[in-house]
C-alpha cells in the first residue's frame, strides 16, 4: 500500500488494485459487492475497463474459475447522455 | 450440512445486516442466510436520504427521529466510514393544492418534535438559487440527513463478522419448520440451519418466505427507477423533494383519478415524484418512479426520460450535465404504508421485519434494536401494535 507502483485498475474513480484485493480478503464476493464498497466501476466509464479486472482479482484471490464468478450488470445508458436530450 | 446458531436472518439487505449487527453486539450467535448477495434487493438499489420529514406524523417518525440519533452513534462505532451527513432538506411546493396539504403535514409533523416549517421564495432562492421560478414555497427541515446505504451495509457486515457473524450467499429458504425450542431452516445452499429464532428480513420477497409456513402478507415490490449523474460540485445548500412525490407516497394521485375514471397520463402510470440527492462522491441521484411491475428490474427509456425532464424543469442548469448510469430497487411496500415488525403469533420465535417500502436506509438502525429486543423477549422501547404482522392475518394469528 502507498508503494509507488500502485496501480490504478479503476482509473475513473481511482480505485487502486490493494484497495480491491482488501475488499476482497474482508468479505466481498461478487463484482458487485466490490463495487459497492470501493466504487471500483461507478465512475463516468462504468467499468468499461475495470468490470473485467475486478473479476480476474476475485478469481485470484478466492480461487475461482472464470465464469465462477457474480458478474455486475449492465444498465442504461451505454454511453453518457446529456440532459439537454430530454426536451418538454 | 446441519448446524445450529441462536438466530438466522433471512435477507442481507439493510435491516437484516442491521439487526445481525445488534444481534452479535449483544453476544448472540447470528446467521444470516442472503439468496443472492449483499445489498441484491431494495438496499443497494436506492438513494441515500434519512428523510424525517416524508415520515407520517406517529410511530414512523419517531422512529426516524430514533434512528437518526443512533446513526450519530453508529457513525464512531462502526468500522468503515458511513457518509453521514446533515444537510437538510426541502420539499418544493409549485402550487397552492400542494402548499396547503404541506401545511397540513407539518403541522402534524412539529406536534411530534421534528423542526420543521415552511418557508417562502426569497428563502426557497437563498438556499436552493439554481431552482426553478415555478417553485413557489418550499418546507425546510435542518435535521433531514443522509447516509450511504452501500457503506452503511458494509460497515454492518464487517461490525458483525468481528463479532462472529455468518453470511451464507445463495441461500434462500426452501423450507422452514417448527423444532423442539425453535426452527429448522433448509436454504437453497443445502444447508440445514437450526435457531432459536428466525427473522424474516427479506423485504419485498418476505411474503414468499411467510408463505413457507402458509401464510402470506401484503407486502409486493414497487419499482423505483433512479438516475444517477456525472460528478458535479453542489448546486443548492440541501437535498430536494417534491411535494408531489410526497403526495403520490400519503394519495397515490394515480388512484384517485383512477377511481374517478379518468385516463392515467405517464406520469402517474410511472407514479413519478422527485428526489435529488447528492452523493459524497458528487453524483446526484435523481429520482424517481414508484411501480407496480411485479419483480421485473429494468430501467426503460420511457421513465428515464420522464425523469430527465422532471430535474431539468426544477433545476434548468443541469441542461448541460450528464446522466452515467440507471437503476431500479424494489421497495417493499405494504398495504398501509406501514412496516412491519413483530413476532408472528402462533409462530413463537418467528419474526417479522419488512415492509419499509422507501424508508427501510432511514429506519435500519432503530429496526436492528427493537428486533434485537424482540428476539431476546425484552420490551421494546416503542408501542409496536401498528406495526404488528397481526394486523394482517386477523385474529387467529398466522
Amino acid at each position: 500500500m502507498g508503494s509507488g507502483d500502485e496501480k490504478h485498475i479503476c482509473r475513473c474513480e481511482e480505485v487502486s488494485e490493494d484497495e480491491i484485493r482488501a475488499a476482497i480478503r474482508s468479505g466481498a464476493r461478487t463484482v458487485q459487492e466490490v463495487k459497492r464498497w470501493t466504487r471500483a466501476g461507478m465512475g463516468i466509464c462504468q467499468g468499461r475497463t475495470c468490470r473485467r479486472l475486478v473479476e480476474r482479482m476475485l478469481c485470484e484471490e478466492l480461487g475461482l474459475k472464470p465464469g465462477e464468478v457474480e458478474v455486475s450488470s449492465f444498465r442504461q445508458p451505454v454511453r453518457p447522455v446529456s440532459l439537454k436530450s430530454f426536451e418538454d | 450440512m446441519n448446524s445450529s446458531t441462536d438466530v438466522l436472518i433471512l435477507g442481507a439487505g439493510v435491516n437484516g445486516l442491521s439487526i445481525a449487527y445488534e444481534l452479535c453486539k449483544r453476544g448472540k450467535k447470528v446467521v444470516v442466510a442472503e439468496k443472492a448477495e449483499i445489498g441484491a434487493g431494495a438496499s443497494g438499489s436506492c438513494d441515500d436520504m434519512i428523510l424525517l420529514q416524508s415520515k407520517k406524523p406517529g410511530i414512523l417518525l419517531e422512529m426516524a427521529l430514533g434512528s437518526l440519533e443512533l446513526f450519530r452513534s453508529l457513525r464512531e462505532e462502526l468500522p468503515c466510514d458511513i457518509e453521514l451527513d446533515t444537510k437538510g432538506g426541502m420539499i418544493l411546493i409549485e402550487d397552492e393544492e400542494q402548499l396547503s396539504l404541506m401545511e397540513g403535514f407539518v403541522a402534524g409533523q412539529k406536534s411530534c418534535g421534528l423542526e420543521v416549517e415552511i418557508v417562502g421564495r426569497s428563502r426557497v432562492k437563498a438556499l436552493q438559487p439554481l431552482v426553478s421560478e415555478s417553485v413557489i414555497a418550499s418546507t425546510y427541515s435542518a435535521r433531514d440527513s443522509q447516509v450511504n446505504p452501500l457503506l452503511l451495509m458494509k460497515a454492518f457486515y464487517l461490525g458483525a463478522s468481528e463479532r462472529g457473524l455468518r453470511l451464507l450467499r445463495g441461500a434462500a429458504p426452501v423450507s422452514i419448520e417448527p423444532r423442539a425450542g425453535g426452527w429448522a431452516t433448509r436454504l437453497a445452499s443445502g444447508e440445514e440451519i437450526e435457531s432459536g429464532a428466525v427473522v424474516n428480513a427479506a423485504g419485498a420477497w418476505a411474503s414468499q418466505v411467510c408463505s413457507l409456513l402458509g401464510f402470506e402478507l401484503p407486502i409486493i415490490p414497487r419499482k423505483g427507477q433512479v438516475m444517477v449523474t456525472e460528478q458535479i460540485p453542489p448546486i443548492g445548500a440541501t437535498n430536494v423533494w417534491s411535494a408531489k412525490y410526497i403526495a403520490s407516497k400519503l394519495k397515490p394521485v394515480a388512484a384517485r383519478r383512477e377511481a374517478a375514471g379518468a385516463a392515467q397520463t405517464p406520469e402517474e402510470r410511472y407514479g413519478l415524484g422527485f428526489a435529488f440527492t447528492s452523493t459524497h462522491s458528487g453524483n446526484y441521484l435523481v429520482g424517481s418512479t414508484r411501480e407496480n411491475a411485479g419483480f421485473d428490474k429494468g430501467t426503460d427509456p420511457e421513465a428515464l426520460a420522464l425523469i430527465g425532464r422532471q430535474v431539468r424543469r426544477f433545476f434548468p442548469v443541469l441542461a448541460n450535465v450528464n446522466f452515467i448510469r440507471s437503476f431500479a430497487g424494489f421497495r417493499p411496500s405494504t398495504t398501509d404504508g406501514m412496516p412491519v415488525i413483530g413476532e408472528v403469533a402462533g409462530r413463537p420465535g418467528f419474526f417479522v421485519a419488512a415492509g419499509h417500502e422507501g424508508d427501510g436506509i432511514a429506519l435500519a438502525p432503530i429496526t436492528g434494536k427493537l428486533v434485537a429486543d424482540l428476539v431476546e423477549g425484552r420490551t421494546p422501547g416503542y408501542d409496536l401494535e401498528k406495526l404488528s404482522p397481526g394486523r394482517f392475518l386477523g385474529a387467529k394469528g398466522a
